[in-house]
Order: structure tokens, then sequence, then C-alpha cells
């Protein structure tokens, strides 16, 4: 019986471009053309993206095989066909996009190297290859997400100023610098998050050493309840002879909606459930990403998929609405990419079995719910007593740590819920409010070091 | 169709109703771990509240919940000096709609951490 082995980086090799010798990258940073001064992007004020996260994820290989800020041809693919012009899919355009004044004060043209300073160090180059314009980015992000009219299979509402990506992409500025990124002058991860930084090739390497052949995904951006632990668990009895070796919890991090956790208490809260044993750290690895979601359910799940092949998985968890917001999608429109494709975006069978497509398997999952008549966290597939069961609403959690009460252990382990009560005393607020997620965009997650040029 | 409304009961809480008939109207939830009320609303009482306060939804349960805290504060404070679950507590609370207001206005600003 053929035992499953770690799949092979999304386009056959992990994508890195990160120069570690600073005399190296201090010389690469003396031969650019133009200083760009990296800065969030907002709307209404509010931050909504930093292309910073899109530069760490690019050359450390979290989105491999994508090398860089893309040209015209290759957004023009990816929107039609949801592939990169080397065939391998891929979900979303990403862009290095400057205004036009911002293009008039550098006087950079293709050919030109920028140097990109983040925090006012540089940071990192971009070996500008094309220059192209972005007429209308409202078209383009409708064309990103689709339409109810050209998408029927998932899209049920058109997207609009409530979608979060749909927000970034109608954003962008009309200057696009096309070409590829190299970090020059290597960031360095801030607390708490150095300690969950496994960029693709250390994650791989980590579960080598760990001897673990099958290690099952779980996509986050919630601090963990027990609703969460036993997806988890349930979903590792997956594997092929034998259940997962590894559950790789990966969170995304990145720009923050008000009424979300904290991104420190996300990640220490997940680590909280392997310290307190319930699922033993030899099984279990806390990990995470950066990117601004876009909240593209299908596409989203897409770019988690190779994200997560990427840094060595084997499988993946998927649920109802992953990684949705709203009700632009239907409910399944995720697990629909993975099962029978999506026609309209390019996969007329599974994003598994199309040429260039994704090797992570997927494991579709339905809810879990606690039952007092089975006196246990049950699955909603298993469970028959649908009267009587209690859901983990999310709202009525957030609701319950809003007033102070102490959760019962049912709904959160006591290690955990401390671990949202560390950081709500430390930001004044269980949740990110308007100051954290501003605040949160001055410091990011990573430092810089000095570097003279 | 019904909404209800959920007022959840920790130890102090619990304290504050003690010997009434109310604790006879308390629901177990998860297997008797935590301890609640809950007020079934009239269509009229739940859309009063769904137009006093703009964050407020209704979930997939029907439950009204991301009401402020203010309005959970005096809801229960309501509850504990009626000694009431009905249409009436909540238009003792809704007489009060404006200072829950000026309370929830600065609680998206802070919140008090709890004493573990
Ligand atoms: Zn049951």
């Amino acid at each position: 019986m053929a035992m499953i082995e770690t799949p092979p980086p999304h386009g056959g090799r992990l994508v890195e471009r990160v120069v570690t010798d600073p005399e190296m990258g201090k010389k690469l940073a003396k031969k650019c053309d133009a200083v760009y001064d990296i800065k969030p992007a907002l709307s209404d004020g509010v931050p909504i993206r930093n292309v910073y996260r899109e530069i760490m994820s690019i050359c450390y290989g979290f989105f491999s095989p994508v090398e860089g800020s893309m040209t015209k041809a290759e957004v023009d693919r990816i929107l039609k066909e949801r592939r990169l012009l080397n065939e391998w899919v891929f979900p979303y355009p990403l862009v290095f996009d400057i205004t036009e004044e911002e293009l008039k004060d550098l006087g950079v043209t293709a050919g030109d190297k920028l140097l990109l300073r983040l925090k006012g160090k540089p940071f990192a180059t971009l070996d500008i290859e094309e220059i192209w314009r972005i007429d209308n980015p409202e078209e383009l992000a409708h064309k990103t997400f689709g339409t109810p009219e050209d998408n029927p299979e998932v899209v049920q509402e058109a997207f609009n100023a409530k979608m979060p990506g749909w927000v970034i992409y109608k954003s962008l500025n009309p200057v696009v610098l096309a070409g590829k990124y190299t970090i020059i002058n290597e960031p360095k991860l801030t607390p708490p998050f150095d300690r969950f930084w496994y960029p693709p090739r250390k994650s791989r390497e980590e579960y080598a050493r760990r001897g673990w052949r099958t290690v099952i995904n779980h996509q986050t951006r919630n601090v963990p309840h027990i609703g969460h632990e036993f997806l988890m668990k349930d979903a590792a009895y997956t594997g092929d002879i034998e259940p997962c070796h590894g559950i790789q919890v990966n969170a995304i991090i990145g720009v923050k909606r008000a009424g979300d956790y904290p991104d420190e208490a996300i990640i220490e809260g997940h680590e909280a459930v392997n310290l307190g044993g319930y699922i033993k750290p030899e099984r279990h690895l806390v990990t995470f990403t950066l990117w601004d979601m876009r909240y593209g359910n299908p596409l989203e799940a897409m770019l988690h998929g190779i994200i997560r092949q990427n840094m060595g998985c084997t499988h993946h968890m998927f649920g109802r609405d992953h990684a949705a917001v709203g009700e632009y999608y239907d409910m399944f429109a995720t697990q629909t990419l993975y099962s029978k494709g999506i026609p309209s975006y390019g996969f007329p069978v599974s994003i598994n079995d199309v040429p260039y497509g994704l090797k992570i398997r997927p494991q579709n999952m339905r809810e879990f719910w606690y039952c007092p008549v089975c006196n246990e966290i049950a699955y909603s597939e298993c469970c028959g007593h649908t009267k009587e069961k209690q859901k983990f609403s999310g709202s009525f959690v957030r609701g319950m740590v809003a007033e102070g009460i102490f959760p019962p252990k049912v709904i959160f382990r006591p290690e955990v819920y401390k671990v949202i009560v560390k950081w709500w005393d430390k930001f004044g607020y269980p949740f990110c409010n308007a100051k954290y997620v501003k605040e949160k965009e001055v410091r990011l997650e990573v430092d810089l070091p000095d570097m003279d040029v | 169709m019904a909404k209800y409304i959920s007022v959840l009961l920790d130890d102090k809480r619990m304290d504050a109703i003690k010997g009434s008939d109310l604790e006879n109207k308390i629901d177990k939830m998860f297997g008797g771990q935590l301890n609640a009320f809950t007020l079934e609303l009239s269509d009229a009482k739940a859309k009063e509240i769904m137009d006093a306060f703009f964050t407020a939804r209704v979930d997939s349960r029907s439950f009204i919940t991301d009401v402020p805290i203010a309005f959970s504060r005096t809801l229960f404070a309501e509850i504990a000096k009626t000694k009431s679950l009905g249409d009436d507590v909540i238009d003792a609370v809704l007489t009060q709609v404006d200072e829950i207001k000026e309370a929830a206005a600065k609680e998206s600003e802070f919140l008090p951490t709890p004493v573990l």
C-alpha cells in the first residue's frame, strides 16, 4: 500500500530570495537607483494592507513559485485562468503599487533597481522589469473575486465595501512596479512571533527531524476554543495507514479587523493547547504566515493549500465558510474547489487533479458542538441530537469573554483563556480595537537591523 | 420567529439571585458547566433592541448577540431587581438606552481585565 510522502513545493522548488550575509546585502542596496519607504495602505484612514507582508511571504517561499510583484500579463492570466505564466495555479494578483506622484519622484524606469525601506531601514530590493497601470481598480477587484454572473457555481452576492479583500484591490494605486523582490537585510521577528517563525525550508527540516511523514494543517485566525481543538484532533485521524503524525497550526498574521482577537493572543493561545498537554507538543507545531487576509473563501483556500504544501504538509483541514466573511460565497465553495472543481475559475475538476495543481490533500470537515446527551464534544455528522446540541457560536464566546466571565472548561481550556487575559491586560482590551489596529501597523511583526548604506 | 437573549451567570451573579424564584429558571448549558438565563423576546422587543444598538445581530440560533457589555450588565441588574425574565425587564433596560450608549462608546476603547 502506498504511503503518503511529503509533497514537493508548489512549482517544484522553494523560492528563497533572502540575502543572509549583511555585507552582500549592503552591496546590493548600494546598487539601487532610488529609495522607497513602505507604508500601510489605508481605506478611510484605516490600515487594510501592508505590502511588506507579501514581500516576506514571497521571499521566504511561502508563496512559491511567485518571486515578486506581477507583470500585467501575469495578472491578466490569473484573473482569467488562476494560473501564473509558468502554468502553476495561483489565486490572486500580487503587486507593488504606487501613485503617479511617487513614480515621478522616484524617476525609475524598467531595468532600474529600487531599494525598499521598512521602519526607516533598508529591507528589500525590487528589480523593476515592467511598469504598468491599473486603469480601473474596481473592475480589478471584481475580477479578482468574481461575480454572481461570471461565477454562478460559488458567488452568491456581488462584492462590495464590506468585503476586506475587495477593498484591498479596489484601493490599489494606479502604478505597478513589477519585478522580483530580494530581502537584503534580514528582519528579526519580534516576540512573541519569533518562536513561531517557520518558513517553508525550516518547517520541512523540522518535520523531517521529528519523523513526521504526514502532517495536517489547521488554518486559524482565532484563539482556539474546544471546538477548534477537537477539529484539530479528529481531523488528524486521517492520514494513510495511520493518523497524521503531526498537526501544524498556521495562523494568518496581518491587518486585523475590529473584533478579531489580537494576533499575539491567537498564536500563544494555540501554543497553550500544546503546553497544557491537550495535544502534546511532540505532535503539534504552531506557526504563522504574514498575510493580510483577502477573505476570498475558495481562492483563499487555494492560497492556503499552496502555503501549507510549501511548508511540507500532506493534508489540510477545510471547514464550511472557509476564510469567508458575509454571505458572498456559497458556504461550501472551498469544498467544491477541492472536490469537483469550479469551472468558471478555470478548474473543471478538483484543484488536485488539474495540471500544475496542488498536491496537498483536503480534509473537508463539518462542525463540532457540545452534546449533553452524548456527553462529549460531538461531530455534527455523528451526533443525532440536533435539538439538544450546543454550538460554539463565535459571537457567543466573544460576548462571554468581553463580559469578563471565566469560561467553563468545556468552552476554553483555562491555559488558553489565561493567554487571552494576558494580552487583554497588555492592550487594555480583549479584542482588536481601533487603537490596536493602528498601532499594529506601526509596530509590525519585525524589527530591522541597522544597515549603513 | 421567536428571538432569544442569553444572560450568563458567573459566581457573583449567582450570589445576587440567591433564594429567589429565579434560581429555578436557570438554564444549564454545556453539561451544567455554564449557568444562564434565556429570555424569550416578542418580535417587537427584539426589534427595539436591534434598532437601539447597531452592533447587535441575530446568530444562527436566533439569539441576539453583540450588544454592548453595558446592555448585558444593565439587563442583569434589572433582572436581579425585578426578579423577572419578561418583556418588562427589556422595557426597563431600554429606558436607560442613552446611558448604555454612552458607556458603550467607551467600551470600544477599554474594558477592564478580569481578575483571575
Ligand atoms: Zn449527541
